[in-house]
């Protein structure tokens, strides 16, 4: 069974229920709490930093990140004093120097009054603007893939493919593209192939008017998985419409 | 489900019929739990595409027609048909979605995405029969005809009640 319980947040007294996040618990009150490398389809894992909150506890208080903070019974949450204010701007000035190409990253450091980073741009950082908070490779992982992962400890920690060596479970769907916060994945398209990872797909392509649907890879994969025959993958979106517009028109006329 | 997705749209005899015109719907059974539907009648559109701006201004901030969740198809030279997402009752989209970003709103009976947790993979694009879900390159998500949270935009502007919630 569900409980409730109640948690304060910027001294507003809410009911949530038990297992939830602070994160997601704040966000539906309507407070706004910058994040980077959260995304509600993967486990939370507080990698960005930006997400930092100040918890209450009896006099003291401490700094965690909401994206992975648990609710319980009377925690006391401050979203946006001076002190969290300035460990974002310290946090989003490091993620800065990785990646100083991310039009985001810049806009979010503006808010916090960080137009000229301190810190020299990490010159080594691949792929560049990579701000290591892995949510690629959680997505990736989630969808079944496993293409892709954390390389090396320290500061020679990456993201690639495991070992280096060219992926056999990459099927070039570009989730780990769309939801890169920093944007810093390479993938390139031509009307007949995606290459992505340093490996060239191939299209699969309309029947009708051959531009790009998906990848066959992708295709077989969503065909053993995900329960629909290859029959609904082989025409594009347009043609389909006018299949479909010939088809009412068929039944109207 | 019907392997052939010519199969899946069929008119529904149990919809409310406009002055003896076939109402169009990809479902059979009618959504429970809403009363209206967006009702589409061919034999009134004029092709004048007020719906296609209407939607491009309500979801997109500066109009592109591009944006836009519905298309006006013509057929032949006098003959329009108007294609959008329709809410079907068992969607391709919902169920290829890997990460279950796609679920029926109660409120409106419209499939809705939640841009929370699509992660863009594009699959509910390949997989739509009708060739309704979209795939918006500057979020890099999933978009579709959410019914304007009840009040269809389309519907409201179409002069001629080709579109109709009802």
């Amino acid at each position: 069974m569900e409980m409730t319980i109640q948690i304060k947040i910027n001294q507003m007294t809410i009911a949530v229920s038990e297992g939830q996040f602070v994160l997601e618990v704040a966000r539906n009150a309507g407070f706004d709490i910058p994040s980077l490398c959260h995304h509600d389809a993967v486990e939370p894992i507080g990698a960005c930093r930006i997400c930092l909150v100040e918890q209450k506890i009896g006099h003291e208080s401490v700094l965690t990140t909401a994206c992975n903070l648990v609710v319980q019974e009377g925690m006391e949450i401050f979203t946006d004093s001076a002190e969290i204010r300035a460990h974002r701007a310290a946090n989003l000035e490091l993620l800065l120097a990785r990646a100083p190409g991310s039009k985001k990253l810049r806009e979010l450091a503006s808010k916090y009054g960080i137009n000229e980073p301190r810190h020299p741009p990490i010159q080594d950082n691949y792929p560049k603007d990579c701000i290591l908070c892995e949510l690629c490779v959680r997505v990736c992982s989630n969808l079944g893939h496993k293409a892709l992962a954390v390389l090396g400890r320290g500061d020679r920690k990456r993201i690639g493919l495991p070992f280096n060596q060219p992926s056999e479970t990459c099927v070039g769907c570009g989730s780990c593209r769309s939801v890169c916060p920093t944007d810093c994945i390479f993938m390139r398209d031509t009307p007949e192939t995606r290459t992505i990872w340093g490996k060239t797909h191939r299209f699969v392509t309309c029947k009708q008017c051959s531009a790009p649907i998906m990848t066959y890879e992708h295709r077989a994969f969503a065909v053993a998985n995900n329960g629909l025959g290859e029959d609904y993958y082989d025409v594009c979106e347009s043609c389909k419409q006018v299949a479909a517009s010939r088809r009412f028109a068929s039944v109207v006329w | 489900m019907s392997a052939n997705p010519a199969n899946k749209l069929q008119p529904a005899d149990d919809l409310p019929r406009l002055s003896g015109d076939v109402v169009l719907s990809a479902s059979r059974e009618p959504v429970a739990h809403t009363a209206k539907v967006l009702a589409i009648n061919p034999r009134n559109c004029t092709g004048c595409r007020t719906c296609e701006v209407t939607c491009s201004f309500v979801h997109s901030t500066a109009g592109r027609l591009g944006r836009s969740h519905i298309r006006i198809h013509p057929q032949g030279n006098d003959r329009f048909v108007q294609i959008t997402c329709l809410q079907c009752s068992n969607a391709a989209c919902a169920s290829v979605c890997p990460m279950q970003a796609l679920s029926r709103e109660p409120a409106t009976g419209a499939i809705i995405v939640d841009p929370n947790r699509c992660v863009g993979c594009a699959l509910c694009e390949a997989a739509c029969p009708f060739g309704h879900m979209h795939f918006d390159g500057e979020s890099r998500k999933a978009i579709k005809c959410d019914l304007c949270a009840g009040n269809p935009a389309c519907a409201h502007f179409c002069p001629h009640k080709a579109l109709e919630w009802r």
